[in-house]
């Protein structure tokens, strides 16, 4: 299986979900083909909106950065994992940064989809993703229900299906290695 | 009562967001002895500059596009940023939430969100209103346009009135929540004809890549 891990811890954290993320990628290199991108060592913009890559030159992405390799590597896996420390009740910016890049690999055309609007597929296959969380101290159920619904949106969005939700302190590295093998 | 606007769309000036904040901004300047700040925060600078604006101001509204279904990434930076500096503790802050999507259900994800944060932040929750159909406002006929942006005003001059958004007008502004099920056998329909992606045909062939618009260059 080939894997992508986009690590979004912020730069400005203390690097300890970093070392975290560094040993499950390590753990799962010994059975899978996995990319793990630590994004606050990248060189990344934020998505301006500029719409180039759905009416100027369809599927690329005009900003010239690190951004490309992450693209390339998330449409050709089987699993994304999205990983991050929580900041303010949400996955952090360093993530949302890279995620809103992603519109790059979807359709600017609109089609119903369980009864509502969303983007069509520009690729013919698209990755399935799974969450690693890091809590703050003050992260309640409702806050991670808040977090699961975004991304179970998204997932619509990306043709996708968000197959788990892990906590770094709540959940063992055997259980969150065995979760992302068994899907 | 001094109010800031900040503007998080990634198009900064050049966005919907500003589109719509100028019709609110009209109808709150209507009414006397109020000011109003403008801060685009896709402009590093003003990100930088943003929390002395906010120490200066009394209420503050954030608007911004919906962004794979939740806040673009500079408005999360943003939320960060404020969290840490607890700079928005016991100040007035409301949220509009506008997405290109024509139903008001896929910006209600967030909103759950926007509700939560405000408690972590302390802040004085003033709600969050929530436009869909947004895209296209620019190039759309004024005939198109008007019952928006009236609606904008109307809930701008209230605001300067109650410092709080009208919940009618919201409620208004929600519709629709769902595409009807009669509408979409039209959309349906229609998407055979192509006529449902008029909007980036136009501008596809406008730069002479209609013949590229399924291209899988990462594949």
């Amino acid at each position: 299986m080939k894997i992508t891990i986009l690590n979004g811890e912020n730069k400005n954290d203390a690097g300890r979900f970093t070392d975290y993320i560094t040993e499950i990628s390590t753990l799962l290199k010994a059975s899978h083909e996995v990319v793990d991108f630590t994004l606050n060592e990248m060189s990344l913009n934020y998505c301006t909106g500029c719409w180039t890559c759905w009416w100027k030159t369809p599927g690329l992405c005009v900003i010239k950065d690190d951004a490309e390799q992450i693209f390339r590597s998330v449409i050709n896996s089987d699993l994304v994992i999205f990983a991050s420390p929580l900041h303010a009740g949400f996955t952090s910016s360093t993530l949302k940064k890279i995620t809103d890049r992603l519109i790059v690999l979807i359709h600017p055309y609109v089609q119903i989809r369980n009864n509502e609007n969303h983007h069509q597929k520009r690729y013919d296959k698209y990755p399935d993703f799974g969450l690693i969380l890091d809590l703050e101290s003050d992260t309640d159920e409702n806050d991670i229900r808040i977090i699961s619904d975004i991304y179970d949106r998204f997932a619509i969005n990306f043709h996708s299906e968000k197959k788990f939700l892990k906590i770094k302190d709540q959940h063992s590295k055997e259980e969150i290695l065995d979760e992302i093998i068994n899907n | 009562m001094k109010l800031l606007i900040i503007n998080g769309s990634p198009r900064g000036k050049n966005s919907n967001s500003t589109l719509l904040s100028e019709k609110f901004v009209d109808g709150f300047m209507s009414i006397n002895n109020h000011s109003v700040d403008i801060a685009n925060i896709a402009i590093k600078s003003t990100r930088d500059n943003i929390h002395s604006q906010i120490k200066e101001c009394d209420s503050i509204i954030l608007i911004f596009p919906l962004y794979t279904d939740c806040m673009p990434g500079i408005v999360m930076e943003f939320f960060e940023n404020v969290h840490v500096s607890a700079v928005l503790k016991n100040k007035p802050l409301g949220f509009i939430v506008h997405s290109g999507f024509p139903e008001s259900k896929q910006s209600t994800f967030v909103e759950k969100y926007l509700d939560k944060l405000s408690l972590r932040l302390e802040c004085k929750y003033i709600g969050t209103v929530i436009k869909a159909g947004s895209e296209g406002l620019k190039i759309m006929a004024p005939f198109m346009t008007k019952k928006i942006f009236n609606q904008f005003y109307m809930l701008g001059k209230v605001f300067a009135e109650s410092e709080a958004f009208d919940s009618r007008i919201n409620l208004g502004l929600r519709k629709p929540y769902q595409i009807s099920a009669f509408k979409l056998s039209i959309i349906k329909l229609l998407s055979k004809t192509g006529l449902t992606n008029f909007y980036w045909n136009m501008n596809l062939k406008k730069n002479n890549a209609m013949h590229l618009r399924d291209a899988q260059p990462y594949c």
